[in-house]
């Protein structure tokens, strides 16, 4: 799903934001990506989704090459992803109906079901309830589940979440990644990014990767389910 | 385009929102849209008219030719016969002193009394031709020529100051086209650059998620094409009530001016004006979503 070789991202200022990422994703997998704040962890998930470019080294994501001059490669890249935003990107003054929808109203999905796999996808997350209320007037963890619920909906290949538990508390963080971990299956991977180390230190079956200053340091591969 | 289709009802409903964004903008954006191309209309109407005049008068082209006066009827006859004859007129046919005198009586109307009070009939017999306007000065320097001929009497002053209103007429709906242009698209392209930055957020969302440009645009397409075209509609709708003030105006005073027919002159118009609202609304739009593309 993932294959990086010897990935650098230099921004324009000079900053090197990664230095010689090697990884492979495969199929299944769940990779944490832990790390303190500014160490690369959305770094590394916008070059995942084509929003920023190597500027060394070789990236392929669900089979795309990753480089400048692709929109129209990276937009297809982008529809098999199910991404979850750090700041959810909710639209305002829309329901949690409405947003999970948007998600879906550009994809190859018949009309006819894209209000049917939101609604599915807002109870699977718990928000039956709330599905007709304006996102802004939603609970912090609440719109965490709206967001979850969007990506999930699109039918990805690979969901990527970008800190999708900061600012919850403890049970409310364990609740969202093992809703998240749900999703796994056989054919989805999932790449979550996390500083709440001490919540992921007893999953054995996810691979473990530690971001440093841009480097990429793997702590501990999964065990095989 | 099936992905548009399909979601008509939400971008009717984001158009919505965009619009109410920035409603007092969007407000005055299709107010004063409206009064330019109500210029405008009246600017094609003017021209449209004055065209129209000239045309007819070009049509109605004739000159008078006086002889002299101890002409017999054989003579006049002769030379109207010879008048004819000359490349560039149409007919030429002989109007004797009693036609001419009731041809007066009918101009006078009312006024015609005047004429009772003299003891003759004062008026001469004349030769009649109509002619091709644009040959009038090969015509002349012909009938120069002709003996027996005292003078002649041509309108071509009066046509060619209508032709130079309606040159000017002309240039100045070029220039009004021009500016109508110029403003629409730079006030639909301001109005939808607007709409894109405070909808930056959620368009880097939709981007970010894969929504192709189309969808992005869409919602700002609609924006611009409603704006202009309502802006045309209303435009539309004060043209045609002022035509019918004008030509209410016009049927007194003027009645002889060979106007076109008001219903006629306001559709053609109103389908104008739409068309020309639509395609600058597209332009206006393409301006402002390709200078804010990034």
């Amino acid at each position: 799903m993932i294959e990086a070789k010897g990935v650098c991202l230099e921004y324009p200022d000079g900053t090197m934001a990664l230095k010689n990422i090697e990884l492979s994703v495969k199929p299944g997998e769940l990779v944490y990506v832990i790390g303190p704040s500014g160490s690369g962890k959305t770094s590394l998930l916008k070059l995942f989704m084509g929003a920023e470019y190597p500027t060394a080294g070789s990236l392929r994501v669900l089979g795309q090459h990753i480089s400048k001059g692709q929109a129209s490669r990276i937009r297809g890249l982008r529809r098999m992803i199910g991404p979850v935003f750090q700041d959810f990107r909710l639209i305002k003054g829309r329901t949690a109906l409405e947003n999970v929808m948007l998600g879906m109203r550009f994809l190859d999905i018949p009309s006819g079901c894209i209000r049917e796999n939101a609604g599915n996808a807002l109870k699977k997350v718990g928000l039956e309830q709330k599905m007709l209320s304006l996102v802004e007037h939603l609970s912090w963890g609440e719109c965490q589940r709206v967001a979850i619920a969007r990506a999930v909906s699109r039918e990805p290949v690979l969901i990527i979440a970008d800190e999708p538990t900061g600012n919850l508390d403890k049970d409310n963080a364990l609740n969202i990644l093992e809703l998240l971990k749900s999703f796994r299956d056989d054919n989805k991977a999932i790449i979550i990014t996390t500083h709440a180390t001490h919540l992921i230190e007893d999953d054995r079956y996810a691979v473990h990767i530690r971001m440093d200053n841009g480097n990429m340091i793997m702590e501990r591969p999964g065990e095989l389910r | 385009m099936k992905n548009i289709l399909y979601n008509t009802g939400y971008f009717i409903k984001e158009t919505k929102t965009i619009i109410r964004l920035n409603l007092l903008s969007n407000i005055l954006s299709f107010l004063s849209i409206g009064l330019i191309f109500f210029i405008l209309a009246m600017m094609i109407s003017g021209w449209w008219v004055s065209s129209h005049i000239v045309l007819a008068i070009q049509e109605e082209a004739e000159i008078s030719i006086y002889y002299s006066e101890d002409m017999d009827a054989a003579g006049a006859d002769r030379l109207a016969e010879e008048i004819g004859n000359i490349e560039g007129v149409h007919e030429a046919r002989l109007v004797s002193k009693e036609e001419a005198y009731s041809r007066m009586e009918k101009i006078l109307g009312k006024e015609a009394r005047v004429l009772e009070y003299l003891d003759d009939n004062p008026f001469n017999p004349f030769i009649e031709a109509k002619i091709q306007i644009e040959d009038i000065s090969l015509i002349l320097e012909k009938l120069d020529l002709i003996e027996g001929i005292e003078h002649v009497r041509d309108n071509r002053e009066v046509l060619e100051r209508i032709l130079g209103i309606s040159q000017t007429i002309k240039v100045l709906g070029y220039l009004i086209i021009t500016a109508v242009g110029i403003s629409t698209t730079v006030i639909i392209s301001h109005i939808i650059r607007m709409g894109i930055y405070d909808c930056r957020e959620q368009i880097n969302t939709l981007r970010l998620m894969g929504a192709p440009e189309a969808f992005i645009g869409f919602p700002f397409i609609l924006e611009g094409l409603l704006l202009t075209m309502g802006g045309g509609a209303l435009s539309s709708a004060l043209a045609a009530y002022a035509l019918k003030y004008l030509y209410t105006q016009a049927a007194g005073p003027i009645a002889f001016i060979p106007l076109p027919p008001r219903e006629a002159l306001a559709s053609s118009l109103v389908m104008l004006i739409m068309f020309l609202s639509a395609s600058l609304g597209t332009v206006g739009v393409f301006f402002g979503l390709s200078s804010a593309k990034n």
